[in-house]
């Protein structure tokens, strides 16, 4: 770290600490110079976010359910159940992740930045030695458990990305502080996000980027062109192939209804059953639990395309209930962000926050065939371990961040 | 520094709505409308292509209707059988395909190659074959079975219930039955013309599967029940119909008739078709194979391919013609019964004091037209001109009518335009000319039914019309069409087109063609016992059909019964005689006789007896056993037979012949009193070669009882056969069947 740096983390030190004591109330004791207690209940969590993820956890584990069953009775030897026994011990465990995360002082994760930068290089760097699943390396782990190498960078992205604002917010305006750290970061992730490749993966960090560079203040021009350089980089890689993965994907994209070949009919098939399964449901739709489209039809159903489910067997009125609720999720997580006591607080519970609308709007762009089929799942509702653990730890930290923004309100 | 921080502050606030606004309203409003979009505006398209793929349609054959005869015979009749379905869809691996494709390949003698093209199809519902019976059935289950055991493949063959068309008996009626084809569609016949009525309507079971076609675990099914065609019934008698066939069938073989043969039955009052028959006809459960097996081994002498092909497919149009309908013929003499009709209606002629000259020829426009006796007929009345089919006597007729009222009374009588009989293949007429105009000659041929070419069902249908009294009806072969469940759905009432002659004037040609009948026994169509009208017919083809070098004549025959008060008329068409006879008289008149003569009390018409005929009547002996000889006698006496006492004893022990046994009247019983006597025998002398007075005379005097058949009332009968040889040991007693024939007559 240069000089400045550590000025900056040191001023930034102080100031959090002579904030948080003036704004104490009286019958608590001021925090020695040496720091806070690592684990800090603050004034209480936010319930009305932790009641809206519990909500959604609880619904998408009843839609996961609704949606794998069939999938299960016929590939795992008539368990229907398989898949919610597992999800369940996710829900539970991310529950538990988040509750005790929320107890952490995110402030901790000042000094954890670099570190898990440093994991998220090193498993997007590990996961191509290892072999590929379908094609594509994406997972590390050991066993059933792993965890997409993605997931850790785009929480690796946004800690970085919101430390390096709350150090440096008056100097984001410019290109040494404001843009290039940000173009390096991002630059070296998506290159090792190409060789995976994880496309899909790719587009969020970027979007993640500039939600992250927008909010730390930088100048908005360098937004604009970092807008032209993504699509010239995008018909860079398209004309050289490199996106070859990403490119079979898109082939038939938007075009799902439209099959002229047998190939096309395959590439197609899970995001036309998909189309098939959303016009199904209608207004009211079919009932929970009656979807027709999730009996092999419509491939993993418990996976990406588990909205799909969601609108067959709730309708477009319990589409639009679900999506209310993220939506919730959404304003109450970035409310209560900007209520957080410093400037890394701020940007790391918005970071956090707009991760899960952004995941919600791509991932629906994706099943109703607006967006190529490539892999982005949706948050709380698709079947996944390390999906469900990491994005409740990371409402544990918003959780945590919001026992200090409710300090200082109070 | 703080000022910096603060603005920091203001500008993180001010950034955070707009992201807030782009994440809320732009992200979650695209994605609320494009789904509202979805599940709104496109869901109905979505929807119903998202059930094409879920549910899977399986068609449930309609059971075909029933065709009756008029009784309630069965003469057509659905068994179940079963139909071969495959879902090559839920195959796995080439190797499935291959074994499947064998199996099913070698089980149903199909092609390896199709089965496996089948196989190939990404479908759940593929027909393999229809109409599979239970032998190959047994097979297909191993099959199944074996597959389950070593694929795992337990839903990829299927049977479903099938229906298989059964004639119960094959040849008769065959041309106007007709049959189907392998999806159950009418062929020809009824079968092709009330298709639509027997085929009914295929149901469908319609079930949710999942994507590998199994079905998915909760109720969604809908069974649209097939709906079973409707039955027919007939007018067709199956009883006058098989005595028709095989009275022809035997004719055919007698007289060597080259191209087949067709007969008709028809009630005149109604139009209704007892019988209408070609004789050869074909196996209606195996329609495609050549029933003629002189034809069948010329095809398959044939070496060319594609030429064999060719004979064969003639061969099969040609044994599925419906003669009575598609033929064309010159009707001949039968035609005189139209133009007489003509001639009284326009009272040209006068029945009882017209006569005509004929000098064995006549010369028409320079063109000297002959009679078939070269010697001539002298001078005849209307009725002697008819019984003698005295060809110049009607180019007098004729040219009296004229041209114009010919062909105005031509189609009159229907010739001109088709019966409308309910088959298909009907042909139309061909007259002189289209507009109707004749040269003389025309007309004077026309007379006597040469130059006009009609059908079969034409000439009848008019025939008809003289003897019902001068309505023209429309022939029809269907009664009534009823339901599955027996409720009638159609009624085909009678149709009478138009009144075309009087009364009075078809009583005029009755009674000519009556005593035509009496007078030229069974040349003209004679039954012993009823009033029979009959005219015959011979008529030369065009071209010598079958090549041997001679012309070729039809021989037909038209009669009705009773005279006095017709009911049923039968027409007999013989194409192509090839032995010595071609007369209508000689070849097509005597099978109208033996028909009529087995029909007739079955059709419940009631004998007329003349008194000459009373005298040749049969008596019936009656059971004398038991009796003392003295009650025998008695009892003989009453049925009108002479009893012959044989032996001492007090009680008959034994009679000859057996009681119920026809004896002409005034026949001998033999009865026996011991059983020593009964043991004496008689043999059978000649009785060939003498007329019906020696026959009797010779008989009596061998204590034998002569049963007559065939023309023994014409004047110049003589026996031809007799049904025991000479030489043959029998009990005194014995009935001794003789038949006889009249040795000259028309020659027509």
């Amino acid at each position: 770290m240069s000089t400045e740096t550590l000025r900056r983390v040191s001023d930034e030190k102080r100031r959090r600490t002579s904030r948080g004591s003036s704004g104490r109330t009286n019958n608590r004791k001021a925090k020695s110079s040496t720091g806070r207690k690592f684990f800090n209940r603050g004034m209480g969590l936010d319930l009305p976010f932790l009641i809206i993820v519990l909500i959604l956890m609880v619904v998408g584990l009843i839609m996961m359910f609704s949606a794998s069953y069939p999938v299960a009775y016929y590939n795992q030897n008539g368990d229907s159940f398989y898949f919610l026994k597992r999800q369940l011990i996710f829900v539970i465990l991310g529950i538990a992740c988040m509750l005790v995360i929320s107890f952490i002082d995110y402030h901790s994760l000042h000094r954890l930045s670099y570190m898990f930068l440093g994991i998220s290089y090193f498993s997007l760097i590990l996961v191509l030695f290892l072999p590929a699943v379908n094609n594509v390396h994406r997972w590390v782990g050991v066993g059933s458990f792993g965890i997409q190498a993605s997931e850790i960078s785009k929480f690796a992205i946004i800690l970085f990305m919101a430390h390096w604002g709350s150090l440096y917010y008056d100097k984001m305006g410019t290109i040494k502080y404001g843009v290039l750290p940000a173009v390096l970061l991002f630059g070296t992730t998506a290159g090792l996000l190409v060789l995976e490749p994880h496309f899909s993966g790719i587009v969020i960090i970027f979007l993640l980027t500039l939600i992250m560079l927008f909010i730390s203040g930088i100048n908005v021009k360098w937004l604009g062109m970092a807008g032209i350089v993504a699509v010239i980089a995008f018909f860079i890689a398209w004309a050289t192939g490199m996106l070859s993965y990403a490119m079979q994907r898109m082939d038939g994209w938007g075009q799902a209804l439209e099959y002229t070949t047998k190939e096309m009919w395959n590439t197609t098939w899970q995001t036309r059953n998909s189309l098939y399964a959303i016009g199904s449901g209608g207004l009211f739709g079919l009932g929970l639990g009656n979807s027709r489209q999730k009996y092999l039809f419509l491939p993993e159903p418990q996976n990406d395309f588990i909205f799909a489910i969601v609108c067959e067997e709730l309708g477009l009125i319990g589409a639009i209930t679900i999506l209310l609720i993220f939506a919730l999720l959404v304003w109450r997580g970035i409310t209560l962000s900007l209520r957080a006591p410093d400037r890394f607080g701020k940007l790391l519970g918005i970071g956090l926050t707009s991760q899960i609308g952004l995941q919600v709007i791509l991932n629906i762009l994706v099943i109703t065939d607006w967006l190529p089929n490539t892999g982005i799942s949706l948050p709380f509702f698709s079947y996944g371990g390390s999906s469900m653990i990491v994005l409740s730890a990371q409402m544990g930290v918003v959780l945590s961040i919001s026992r200090q923004a409710n300090i200082e309100k109070a | 520094m703080i000022k910096s921080e603060k603005g920091a502050k203001q500008k993180l606030g001010q950034r955070t709505v707009v992201l807030l606004s782009i994440i809320l309203i732009v992200g979650f409003g695209a994605v609320i409308a494009r789904i509202a979009y979805l599940q709104l505006v496109k869901g109905e398209e979505l929807s119903q292509k998202a059930v094409e793929q879920q549910l899977h349609d399986t068609e449930i054959s309609a059971k075909r209707g029933t065709i009756y005869d008029r009784t309630g015979k069965v003469l057509a009749q659905s068994a179940s059988v079963w139909r071969v379905v495959m879902a090559p869809a839920n195959f796995k691996t080439d190797e499935q395909r291959k074994v499947t494709a064998k199996g099913l390949s070698e089980i149903l003698d199909l092609d390896y190659d199709d089965v496996l093209e089948l196989t190939k199809q990404n479908s759940y519902y593929v027909n393999v074959k229809r109409k599979v019976e239970s032998a190959e059935r047994k097979k297909l289950l191993k099959l199944m079975d074996t597959l389950k055991e070593k694929y795992e493949l337990s839903n990829v063959i299927d049977l479903l219930d099938d229906y298989k068309r059964y004639y119960p008996y094959n040849e008769l009626a065959s041309s106007v039955i007709g049959f189907t084809g392998s999806d159950d569609q009418g062929l020809s016949g009824i079968e092709y013309q009330y298709d639509d009525y027997l085929s009914g309507t295929s149901g469908r079971l319609v079930s949710a599967k999942n994507s590998r076609g199994t079905d998915m675990p909760f109720d969604y099914e809908q069974n649209v029940a097939a709906e079973d065609g409707h039955d027919l019934v007939l007018t067709i008698d199956e009883t006058c119909q098989s005595v028709l066939e095989k009275y022809m069938t035997q004719n055919i073989i007698d007289f060597g008739v080259y191209n087949r043969a067709c007969g008709i039955l028809m009630d005149v009052t109604n139009g209704d078709i007892l019988s209408m028959a070609t004789v050869g006809g074909f196996n209606l459960n195996d329609p495609y194979t050549i029933a003629d097996k002189e034809k069948r081994k010329e095809i398959k002498a044939i070496k060319d391919k594609t030429k064999k092909q060719k004979a064969y497919n003639e061969a099969l149009q040609e044994q599925w013609r419906n003669k009575a309908i598609s033929d064309t013929y010159y009707p001949g003499s039968v035609f005189k019964i139209i133009t007489s009709a003509m001639a009284l209606q326009e009272n040209v002629i006068d029945a009882d004091t017209s006569t005509f000259y004929c000098s064995g020829s006549m010369k028409v426009a320079d063109k000297e037209i002959g009679c078939h006796n070269l010697s001539g007929h002298g001078t005849q009345t209307f009725e002697q001109a008819i019984i003698n089919s005295c060809n110049p006597a009607f180019m007098q007729i004729g040219e009296k009518v004229g041209a114009e009222k010919y062909w105005e009374y031509y189609q009159a009588f229907g010739f001109s335009e088709l019966t409308g009989i309910d088959l298909p293949g009907e042909s139309e007429d061909i007259f002189f000319s289209e507009d109707g105009s004749m040269q003389v000659v025309d007309l004077a041929v026309a007379s006597f039914g040469q130059g006009i070419s009609i059908t079969p069902i034409q000439m009848i249908t008019a025939v008809s019309t003289v003897a019902n009294g001068g309505n023209l009806v429309q022939p029809h072969i269907v009664k009534q069409i009823k339901d599955a469940d027996g409720n009638v759905v159609k009624n085909f009432d009678n149709t009478v087109k138009r009144k075309v002659v009087s009364e009075d004037v078809t009583k005029t040609i009755n009674k000519c063609l009556e005593d035509n009948a009496i007078q030229n026994g069974v040349k003209c169509g004679y039954v012993a016992g009823y009033r029979v009208a009959g005219k015959t017919g011979t008529s030369e083809k065009l071209y010598d059909s079958n090549g041997d070098g001679e012309e070729d004549y039809i021989s037909s025959f038209v009669g009705y019964a009773p005279a006095d008060d017709p009911k049923y008329a039968m027409l007999l068409f013989f194409d192509t005689p090839t032995g010595d006879n071609y007369y209508g008289s000689v070849v097509a008149a005597p099978v109208f006789s033996e028909v009529m003569e087995e029909l007739l009390p079955y059709l419940e018409v009631e004998t007329e007896y003349t008194d000459e005929e009373l005298e040749n009547l049969d008596a019936v002996a009656g059971t004398y056993t038991g009796l003392t000889v003295e009650q025998a006698q008695q009892q003989a006496e009453q049925d009108n037979i002479i009893a012959v006492v044989k032996g001492n004893g007090d009680k008959v022990v034994a009679q000859v012949p057996e009681a119920g046994s026809t004896v002409p009247n005034g026949g001998t019983v033999v009865l026996y009193t011991d059983k020593e006597s009964a043991t004496q025998t008689v043999e059978i002398p000649n009785l060939v070669g003498y007329s019906l007075s020696e026959a009797n005379e010779i008989a009596a005097q061998c204590g034998l009882n002569l049963s007559v058949k065939g023309a023994s009332t014409a004047s110049d009968a003589i026996s031809t056969q007799q049904s025991l040889a000479e030489g043959t040991k029998v009990a005194e007693g014995t009935v001794v069947t003789v038949t006889f024939s009249a040795q000259t007559g028309v020659a027509d």
